[in-house]
């Protein structure tokens, strides 16, 4: 039993915040969505956390905040998807039997996230036998979740944000000042996963350290599900929309 | 109070160096866990740089969370199987010569429990089995991690020869991972040598 | 650690249908609910409905029908000794408290105890506290230092803030014992087993150290000494408070004993296997301070065996050959039993026992290689 894997669910997200770094977009490149019949994407219950950091690194929860983000996110993620010409089901909490299986996936998929994360994002990680390619999967299995929410796809969500507070910034000042050292104002990480359902693949998955927008407002919701769902799979037949990268916050 | 704890406890964990991985060329014999033993394996595999222990060595397929096989090469009297993960609060078991298969299993259950801090693990089978052409045994094991709560499936295969135990296990996710690799793994045990003459255990 | 610990009477305690209204509260709060969330699918608990009702039974025997009915209580699958009761009103048993716990009188007294941090708000003092802490640490660290000596007393200030900050205050332990007792012995238990649990546990971390020839952590270490330190004075102070009660109350040791006894073996499996000698020894002859049951030896046999040294093996052959002659042995005496006898060298009986064992569990999951070890050796 690798040591290492007991933290490394811990330390995916924490380990992209730490680094001030790039969105990175991992796909299947060759995934596109049928263009003759309507696509129904599940989406499970996001991970939504917002609080703020002082200067001790004590993330403090905030409940409003919490729960404004977790709403303005998901009316976000369903405009962006209704205008891609996608339907999204929001998978109500389960009951019994469907509860488990939807929770032994999750954490199934929180543990392939896990390693994409390491052996594709981390550098000096990657694994040479997968060096051109992405083939992570949930297994055929996964169909269960499609019949359990009706629909033939499934996306996962997750968001972390600490704003920093008055104290912490002053600190952050003093920090770069006299050691010259970086301390992050705050967490802002996301990242998102599109998994088809027929198969169990992990279709499309972006992972961005340094997100943008203010999750606790519309316009910074938006901001957050556009950068987020950036390069989003197509449809068969439609073209990708020019090459330029998505503006950074 | 818990989360905070995770909180403060990986602030530090960010600062650990990636691990890094090399290649495994298939069809080639190669020595693995530092030590004698050699294993051909029939595809590519990914080896952790990092050692799990001092007579250890660990290969992937797709990552360490959803397939393992650990190598564990000639485990002498008073070793561990791996590094010890809390020596003073926490240490592990250590191996004896005359123990018999039994105890084996007993100890690799105990150091899982101790370092995986899970008492989620349980053994699902022991029966006798042939490694590197010695007598040896093979056990089937489950067990889940607490905060990752993914169920694991787990298999080993070993002997004890010459006073020293040699053991290849395997493990993965119980949902699709396990079953999917598990001959990829026996294979390597089939392959696996040991030089010198046999050494009959009993 | 005590020092700049909150004053617990600064804080209204919690009445029925509280729902936070600070800022703070309401963010540990929903942080809380979402734990809690995840623990409802959680692998670790145990679900078993005759046990859960067992404790919650307990539990509301002693603080009362209409106190009880809104608290989730959750026991999970850890050997550790440890209870937890967060501020929504869930509370965490481990099973490694079962283990331990003699009668239901040291279980209501550890339930009414956790009770009253809750009913008093004593974790969202200490989150404040926390959080005032941490942040003071960070602004110690900036203070540039020179030298070694300076540096050495600046992270020793530091590893103090450190330690206490899961701590609950000598005042909050102290409020939490002077409600907890008389409700015990309102409820009809013998308010004496408050100081015996926890000086039993005390004595626990002094075996486990003496085994491993380290230094008791009986006042530092993890779980539930680490928020709950049962000081001598602390031990004291339970001594009055259950002396001021009325005489009388029950133990009720049998119901405990009935509840847990499905189980036992799996309770005492987890705690064996954490590779503890002394404090597993400890646990054991606790337990049998009232005679040693075919189970204990057992057990004993077990933890001697699972050590192994020389002498261990012929202490634990003592150990199965008692359970196996009484009537109620469990069949895996006679596996531990043969066993040993085989790593003796005493062949024939250990190939009589391995029998004996085989014919009580012809389904076995180890059964083909406990065959071919019966065989080899001969």
């Amino acid at each position: 039993m690798g040591r290492s894997r007991l933290f490394i669910a811990l330390a995916v997200l924490l380990t992209c915040a730490s680094l001030p770094g790039q969105a990175e977009i991992k796909a299947d490149t060759s995934f596109r969505f049928p263009a003759d019949k309507p696509v129904k994407i599940i989406v499970f219950r996001p991970d939504v956390k917002v609080g703020s950091m002082g200067v001790g690194t004590v993330e403090e929860p905030n409940a409003d905040w919490t729960a404004a983000a977790r709403t303005k996110l998901a009316a976000q993620i369903d405009a962006h998807q209704k205008g891609g010409g996608n339907e999204v089901i929001f998978l109500a909490d389960q009951e019994g039997e469907n509860a488990q299986v939807v929770a032994d996936y999750q954490a199934l998929f929180r543990t392939v996230a896990a390693a994409i994360t390491q052996h594709k994002m981390a550098p000096g990680a990657g694994l040479p036998t997968k060096k051109n390619k992405f083939d992570w999967t949930l297994g055929p299995g996964a169909t269960k979740l499609g019949e359990i929410g009706g629909g033939d796809y499934a996306l996962f969500v997750s968001t972390h944000d600490a704003y920093g507070t008055a104290g912490r910034k002053v600190m952050q000042l003093l920090f770069a000042g006299m050691f010259g050292g970086y301390m992050p104002a705050g967490i802002h990480a996301s990242y998102a996963a599109l998994v088809d359902l027929k198969t169990g693949n992990i279709v499309w998955f972006n992972v961005d350290p340094a997100s943008g927008g203010d999750v606790r407002t519309d316009e910074g919701a938006t901001k957050r599900v556009e950068q987020l769902f950036t390069q989003f799979p197509l449809r068969e037949g439609q073209a990708a929309p020019s090459a330029e990268p998505a503006p950074k916050k | 109070m818990k989360k905070i704890m995770v909180f403060l406890a990986s602030a530090a964990l960010v600062a650990t160096p990636a691990l890094a991985y090399k290649l495994v060329t298939h069809g080639q014999r190669v020595a693995v866990a530092k030590s004698a033993m050699t294993i051909a394996p029939p595809i590519d595999w990914n080896r952790q740089q990092s050692r799990p222990g001092r007579n250890a060595e660990a290969w992937t397929l797709d990552g360490m969370p959803l397939n393992e096989v650990t190598f564990y090469g000639g485990i002498a009297a008073d070793q561990t199987l791996f590094k010890e993960v809390n020596k003073k609060e926490k240490p592990l078991p250590r191996f004896a010569a005359g123990m018999l298969p039994t105890d084996v299993v007993q100890m690799f259950e105990a150091s899982y429990r101790l370092a995986g801090g899970s008492a989620l693990f349980s053994v699902d089978g022991v029966e006798p089995a042939t490694f590197a052409s010695n007598r040896g045994f093979r056990f089937r094991y489950s067990f889940t991690l607490e905060g990752e709560e993914v169920k694991r499936l787990g298999e080993a295969t070993g002997a004890i020869v010459g006073g020293k135990l040699w053991m290849i296990t395997y493990e993965a996710p119980a949902i699709h991972y396990f079953d999917r690799n598990l001959a990829d793994y026996r294979a390597l045990v089939a392959s696996a040598q040991l030089p010198g003459p046999t050494v009959t255990v009993g | 650690m005590s020092a700049a610990a909150p004053v617990a009477a600064q804080i209204a305690p919690i009445t029925a249908g509280y729902t936070p209204v600070d800022k703070d509260e309401r963010g540990f709060w929903s942080e809380v609910e979402e734990l809690e969330r995840n623990i409802k699918t959680s692998a670790f608990v145990i679900r078993d409905p005759a046990l859960n009702g067992y404790v919650r039974g307990t539990f509301c025997r002693i603080v009362g029908a209409s106190e009880c009915a809104p608290i989730r209580i959750y026991i999970v699958r850890t050997a550790d000794f440890n209870a937890s009761m967060y501020p929504t009103g869930m509370m965490i048993i481990n099973s490694g408290l079962l283990l331990r716990m003699r009668d239901e009188a040291q279980l209501a007294a550890i339930l009414g105890h956790e009770f009253t941090h809750y009913t008093h708000r004593h974790q969202i003092q200490i989150f404040r506290d926390v959080k005032r802490k941490a942040n003071a640490a960070a602004w110690l660290s900036m203070i540039p230092v020179g030298g070694l000596a300076a540096a050495a007393a600046l992270s020793v200030a530091q590893l103090g803030m450190a330690a206490s900050i899961f701590t609950f205050s000598r005042g909050m332990e102290s409020e939490a014992d002077a409600v907890s007792v008389p409700l015990m012995a309102r409820a009809g238990y013998d308010p004496g087993q408050a100081w015996r649990v926890w000086e039993q546990l005390r004595a626990e971390q002094d075996a486990t150290a003496i085994a491993r020839n380290a230094k008791s952590r009986k006042d530092k270490n993890g779980g539930i000494f680490g928020s709950h330190p049962p000081t001598a004075e602390r031990l004291a102070t339970l001594k009055t408070l259950a002396a001021a009660q009325p005489a009388g109350g029950s133990d009720e040791r049998a119901a405990y004993v009935a509840a847990v006894r499905p189980w036992w073996p799996k309770l005492v499996d987890d705690q064996i296997k954490l590779n503890d000698f002394g404090g597993t020894e400890f646990v054991l002859g606790k337990l049998a301070e009232t005679g040693w049951t075919a189970d204990l030896l057992y057990a004993r046999g077990e933890l001697y065996r699972t050590r192994g040294r020389p002498d261990d093996l012929t202490q634990a052959a003592g150990f199965y050959r008692s359970a196996t002659a009484m009537p109620d042995t469990p069949a895996e005496a006679w596996r531990g039993l043969g066993l040993v006898e085989l790593r003796a060298g005493r062949v024939v009986e250990g190939q009589a026992a391995l029998a004996n064992y085989l014919k009580a569990r012809p389904d076995a999951t180890d059964r083909s290689m406990i065959e071919m070890m019966a065989e080899e050796v001969s």
